[in-house]
């Protein structure tokens, strides 16, 4: 069992040097020096940021839960060797250079193996980014930014994609409850993580990035069971032949036949996304919003967005009950009357909203009467597509804060409401 | 590569029937055949050696009636006496020609995601449109609709103008069949069944080949 909340950490390998990834760890970890003891480890250097540092772990009196290591591949046996002597429970690798880099560090693997045979202490990586828990102040990665505390777990074969999915997240107002770069899986493996996960119960969403798969029967076994209580997205690397190759430099690992990878995603229940976009606008309303039955009705003050969006629900199986045209001159009240007498009625599974700005129109007053909504219809979905860009920006950014997904195309938003939709109930 | 007699063996263990035929050794037992089921009618080279039968022109078909079945085999006869063809030579198959929509069914155990099963619209277009389906194997009969129902051709098997709806019933329990063939049985790596030609309620497997 992996545990991921550790009261004391070591990092092996920080450093002073500006620009590195030592000092980018040290600072990340000293973030949550309130919550746990931290340790530094560099023989080189006697003080790092405000630290006293240790030679080596040993010489570190107190018990170490977690030690990080981030330093050249070739010393990492002998200084593993030590984390297993001192009794730590769990390591990050965080160091490349192993299996994902041809013979030579195959062998530096197996050796590691050999090191922790029979051994308790667990090793997640080599080669990742590391492990974040915001609700925890945890963030042992050296990743640039922090992201929010959430409901959405993210696990990713790629270190670097992380970083780009924090940045994004923070202007998508979504927050995490936990990320991990699992690297080369030499230890702790995916299908762990996810049993992680399972148990954890901060987590309600999981988003997985990967590439190649390594034990595929047991993990479609696994995310079955999960994805039944906690729905998993899944964006996958390595499609098309040119992909697989760089997917194999780069991870270790095989990839499998797309094909069979997206079939066997169909039959255990697992959704994916196309895009890192979609990745964020799945989350979202998986997060957001509930489950709903099939029927969602259209209000708008653009005949043409309502015609649009009636077009996307047909393509995506998405029934509709009624497309409210409140014409231009809409006022937030047409609005909030329209609204409410969609939402009550039986059949109804939710709303999209639709605005453009025009000349009467008053976008925050609008995205209060939809906020309002959702606390009198919490059963019921209710997505925003307030189209345009500045004019609506600070409604926008109201809705997201009371969670209420808004999405900038129609298209965009009715694939997100196809994913809420149990379409095998009745509607 | 199994011989036509143990494929078809192992697919009557597993209550799979395959088209209308029979497995000839001398021409009268093919104008047998022909006449009684009646024309048209396929003849096919039937050979351990022979994994590409379009390459070595080992078929004819549409063959309509006893004249045309007569050049027919004279010509497959010839073709079977060539050296690497003839030391896995079976016989040649008479088939009745079967109509419909062409499918593939397919399967084999995957060295990441263990034993699959394939569905997907067959023909001489399959490759550009690689209109496919996998699952895992095994899978049960609501699997093996949804699965059919995923291809991007389905409407194609629910009948389109004025042709009679495929019986989905039927080719899905084909489908968890040979899914059950794939995870059972040990020696199996490949099933190949193509086409699989449907019409209505008719399904006829045409040609099968199974890898070891």
């Amino acid at each position: 069992m992996i545990n991921l909340n550790p009261k004391s950490i070591a990092l092996i390998g920080a450093n002073n040097k500006p620009g590195s990834v030592g000092l980018g760890l040290a600072r990340n970890l000293l973030e949550g020096k309130n919550k746990r003891k931290i340790y530094f480890i560099n023989p080189f250097q006697k003080k790092i940021l405000e630290l006293k540092t240790f030679n080596k772990v040993s010489e570190v009196k107190n018990k170490i839960d977690l030690a990080i290591i981030a330093i050249n591949a070739k010393i990492v046996p002998e200084v593993l060797n030590d984390c297993v002597q001192k009794g730590v429970k769990e390591v990050i690798i965080i160091s490349s250079g192993f299996g994902e880099t041809g013979k030579p560090g195959e062998i530096l693997e197996q050796k590691i193996q050999e090191i922790l045979k029979n051994k308790k202490i667990r090793v997640i990586g080599p080669n990742c980014l590391g492990i974040i828990r915001p609700s925890l102040k945890l963030n042992a990665t050296f990743a640039p930014i922090t992201p929010r505390e959430g409901n959405i777990a993210f696990l990713s074969q790629s270190g670097a994609l992380i970083d780009a999915i924090i940045d994004k997240s923070n202007s998508e107002n979504l927050g995490f409850s936990t990320i991990v770069s699992y690297g080369n899986e030499m230890d702790v493996n995916l299908n762990e993580f996810l049993e992680f996960l399972e148990k954890d119960k901060e987590t309600k969403t999981i988003i997985i990035y990967l590439e190649g798969i390594k034990k595929a029967r047991e993990f479609f076994k696994i995310a079955k069971r999960i994805s039944a209580k906690k729905p998993i997205i899944i964006l996958k690397g390595g499609r098309t032949q040119k992909g697989k190759t760089a997917a194999k430099s780069h991870t270790a690992s095989l990839a499998g036949s797309y094909e069979i990878f997206s079939g066997a995603c169909s039959q255990f229940g697992l959704l994916q996304a196309d895009t890192l976009e979609e990745v964020f606008d799945f989350a979202k309303i998986l997060s957001w919003q509930p489950r709903i039955k099939n029927k969602i009705s259209i209000i708008t003050n653009a005949g043409g967005a309502g015609v649009l969006a009636t077009d996307y629900a047909q393509n995506f199986g998405v029934e509709t009950g009624n497309l409210i045209d409140l014409i231009g001159d809409a006022s937030s009240e047409k609005y909030k009357e329209a609204i409410l007498s969609e939402l009550k009625k039986e059949e109804i599974g939710g709303i999209i909203v639709i605005q453009t700005v025009q000349f009467t129109t008053n976008p925050i007053e609008n995205a209060k009467m939809v906020i309002n909504a959702k606390k009198l219809f919490p059963k019921k979905a209710i997505v925003a597509c307030f189209l345009g860009g500045n004019l609506s920006k600070k409604a926008v950014e109201l809705l997201e804060k009371n969670k209420i997904p808004n999405y900038s195309d129609l298209k965009r938003s009715m694939a997100a409401l196809n994913i809420i939709i149990n379409k095998n109930s009745p509607s | 590569m199994l011989s036509f007699l143990e494929s078809k063996k192992l697919l009557d263990s597993y209550n799979i029937p395959l088209v209308n035929q029979r497995l000839a050794f001398y021409f009268d037992e093919a104008a047998d055949f022909a006449v009684k089921n009646g024309f048209p009618v396929a003849l096919k080279i039937v050979s351990k050696n022979l994994i590409h039968k379009t390459e070595e022109q080992a078929f004819l078909l549409n063959i309509k009636n006893e004249e045309e079945l007569k050049k027919s085999w004279q010509i497959l006869e010839a073709i079977s006496g060539k050296k690497e063809i003839k030391s896995g030579f079976e016989g040649i198959l008479v088939q009745k020609m079967a109509q419909g929509i062409e499918l593939i069914i397919g399967a084999k155990k995957d060295e990441i995601f263990g034993p699959v099963i394939m569905f997907g619209i067959g023909g001489v277009f399959a490759e550009i449109y690689k209109d496919i389906v996998f699952r895992l194997a095994p899978i049960n009969k609501i699997e093996a609709e949804k699965m059919i129902k995923e291809i991007k051709g389905y409407k194609i098997l629910t009948g389109f103008r004025g042709k009679k709806a495929v019986d989905i019933g039927n080719l899905a329990e084909i489908l968890v069949k040979i899914s059950d063939i794939i995870s059972q049985e040990k020696n199996i790596k490949e099933i190949d069944l193509n086409p699989v030609m449907v019409q209505g309620k008719e399904i006829n497997i045409v040609d099968v080949k199974i890898i070891v």
